[in-house]
């Protein structure tokens, strides 16, 4: 009987996944190089601090190295587990510190050295740091699972401990949100 | 009353063929503007973090692979070695310093259930040899009350035979001249179980058993018995010992103190193995009374001739009285007897031995229906341990499981409370 780990601190309670899936130390280091950067992206977009989001990174990984022996591994995918464990120690961190996330968010991006299709780049994202920013923070971290995760909707459910159509509900609401905001930023600036 | 809406509750439902848009946009199976749009916007927002510091991630990685190697050595059994990147990013987050003394939920759960099973084994576990064994006070105490129904009028002998005197001696109006103070250490010697005798009544005591050796130790066993019966302060009623080549049996028949019955019971069963045991009781209360009774009557009746031969005139009359004085004098005698007789029977116990000879007492211990009432008795002992265990285990689990989904939600709640507060 495979032992399902603490949906509080080790992941979702159920995510589909491949039943061959299998956390052995050669499939961590895989997850590892894999999510790395997209576990410490989400975590700095929800908290916007570097070192609390390198925190929340390292205790993710660390977490879900310690409970790799109890998952179910025919219930999620280790992905997916990894975004749920790091949803969870992002709010504890959020909630310990008791202020707003911090803005680490660069305010310019790379030098694109002035091309058209550059700029254009430059004040889409400008539009759409944003519209993120405005989102309400239960919708801003819908859309991060959503895209730093890059989790099914089903995988989403779990990450959020919710029904996969709450979830849906969830995601449709945030997005609508953040394209509305986008338009209507990108309508200013041609106001503008 | 205020109504607190459900996170997405009251929003649209999503149309599920949007969330396959999304979702085939997304994973790169769709074509099209819409497609490319959803796509578009989440590079947009994934690249709008910095990316992760090379210094974090090749500690971090550094980290993992050292856990590999650990692991992959048999020496990844290190749960408070945290994969902490630098020291000074996590300040706030408080050292671990004495983790290694806090036991994991394992060990734990381990240590209540092999405490509880061990208390359980304490509770059922028959430490005590098999039956026979108790306290010796209520044995005490009853032999105590016998003594004291038998009353002041008969005299301290009898009322120390009762209480298991081994010896008395007794004047010709029948008072004692002592107990022996070896009666009251024998009364309160440990005791077998066996009937129960009930306060203030007068009873008799027997018990017959029955012990198994082989042909050959039959006389010798014999001898051991009487011999037991002395060393307890009875004595050998009778003895009959019939031995052969292949067979062999003794029959004894011991008088013994009833205050000593237990002790010697116990040393009975330690001479050879018990095929039967059984102990009688019979109440004599009635028959103790009407001897008493009996010794009262002829005694006042002897005290009115005297008083009317102190009266008496005639030499006829004084005759006549001083004949009855004699004829009372033996009906005092008598009486006293039958008393003393009914005193006996309560203060010694007659006990039956019967010594079997058998070739199969040698490997009793190695016969199937011996090692198959082992093998029961096993299994009822376990049995009762676990239901013992289980008895306690059962709501324990479920207390720590309520607690556990407790806390679960109320971390939930606080989690999700970080989100709307924001």
């Amino acid at each position: 009987m495979s032992a399902k780990p603490s949906a509080d601190d080790t992941g979702p309670r159920a995510v589909t996944a491949p039943a061959h899936a299998r956390l052995d130390d050669i499939a961590f280091d895989e997850l590892f190089r894999e999510s790395a950067a997209d576990v410490h992206a989400y975590a700095i977009s929800l908290l916007g601090n570097r070192a609390a989001a390198e925190d929340v990174t390292a205790l993710a990984f660390e977490r879900l190295y310690r409970a790799r022996a109890r998952l179910d591994h025919g219930r999620g995918a280790p992905r997916a587990w990894l975004f749920a464990i790091a949803r969870n120690a992002a709010l504890d961190e959020l909630r310990r510190r008791r202020r707003q996330p911090q803005s680490e968010l660069p305010e310019e991006m790379a030098d694109v050295q002035g091309s058209a299709e550059a700029f254009e780049r430059i004040v889409r994202r400008a539009s759409v740091r944003d519209a993120l920013a405005a989102l309400p923070l239960r919708e801003r971290e819908v859309v991060l699972l959503k895209f730093h995760g890059q989790l099914s909707n089903s995988e989403l459910a779990r990450a959020l401990d919710v029904s996969e159509s709450n979830a849906g509900t969830r995601l449709h609401r945030a997005l609508t949100r953040l394209r509305e905001e986008c338009n209507g930023l990108e309508r200013e600036e041609e106001i503008a | 009353m205020k109504v607190i809406p459900f996170p997405g509750g009251g929003a649209e439902r999503p149309d599920e063929a949007w969330l396959t848009e999304l979702e085939a946009a997304l994973d790169g199976t769709a074509e099209g503007p819409r497609a490319d749009s959803w796509r578009e916007l989440r590079e947009d927002v994934r690249a709008l973090t910095p990316p992760m510091s090379p210094e974090f991630e090749r500690e971090l990685g550094e980290r993992i692979a050292e856990r590999s190697a650990r692991s992959a050595v048999g020496q990844s059994r290190d749960p408070q070695q945290p994969y902490r990147p630098r020291e000074q990013h996590h300040p706030r987050q408080p050292r671990r310093r004495f983790g290694w003394l806090r036991p994991t939920p394992s060990t734990l759960a381990a240590a209540t259930v092999a405490f509880i099973v061990i208390a359980a084994v304490l509770i059922v576990a028959p430490w005590r040899p098999a039956g026979h064994t108790v306290e010796g006070s209520d044995r005490s105490s009853s032999v105590s009350a016998r003594a004291d129904r038998l009353g002041p009028a008969f005299g301290p002998v009898e009322r120390a035979q009762v209480a298991g005197a081994s010896a008395a001696k007794t004047s010709s109006s029948g008072v004692a001249s002592g107990a022996s103070a070896s009666a009251v250490a024998a009364a309160n010697a440990p005791a077998a179980s066996g009937p129960v005798a009930a306060p203030g009544r007068v009873q008799q005591l027997g018990a017959s058993i029955s012990l198994t050796t082989t042909p050959g130790e039959v006389q010798a066993t014999a001898d051991r018995v009487s011999q037991l019966a002395v060393s307890e302060g009875g004595f050998t009623q009778s003895s009959h010992v019939n031995t052969g080549q292949d067979t062999g049996e003794a029959n004894l028949t011991l008088s013994l103190p009833s205050a000593k019955l237990s002790a010697a019971l116990a040393s009975l069963e330690a001479l050879a193995p018990v095929r039967a045991e059984s102990q009688t009781l019979q109440d004599i209360t009635n028959t103790y009374d009407a001897a008493q009774q009996r010794l009262n009557d002829v005694t006042a009746e002897r005290q009115a001739l005297l008083r009317a031969l102190a009266k008496a005139s005639t030499e006829g009359e004084i005759d006549s009285l001083r004949e009855r004085l004699a004829q009372s004098r033996g009906a005092i005698a008598q009486a006293h007897t039958a008393l003393r007789a009914v005193s006996q029977q309560a203060s010694t116990s007659e006990v039956e031995v019967t010594v079997v000879g058998d070739k199969r007492a040698g490997s009793e211990g190695l016969t199937l229906h011996r090692g198959l009432h082992d093998a029961g008795r096993v299994l009822v002992v376990t049995l009762a341990i676990l239901l013992i265990a289980a008895a306690i285990l059962v709501p324990l689990a479920l207390a720590i499981a309520a607690c556990a989904a407790a806390r679960r939600a109320w971390r939930r709640y606080r989690r999700e409370r970080v989100l709307d507060a924001r």
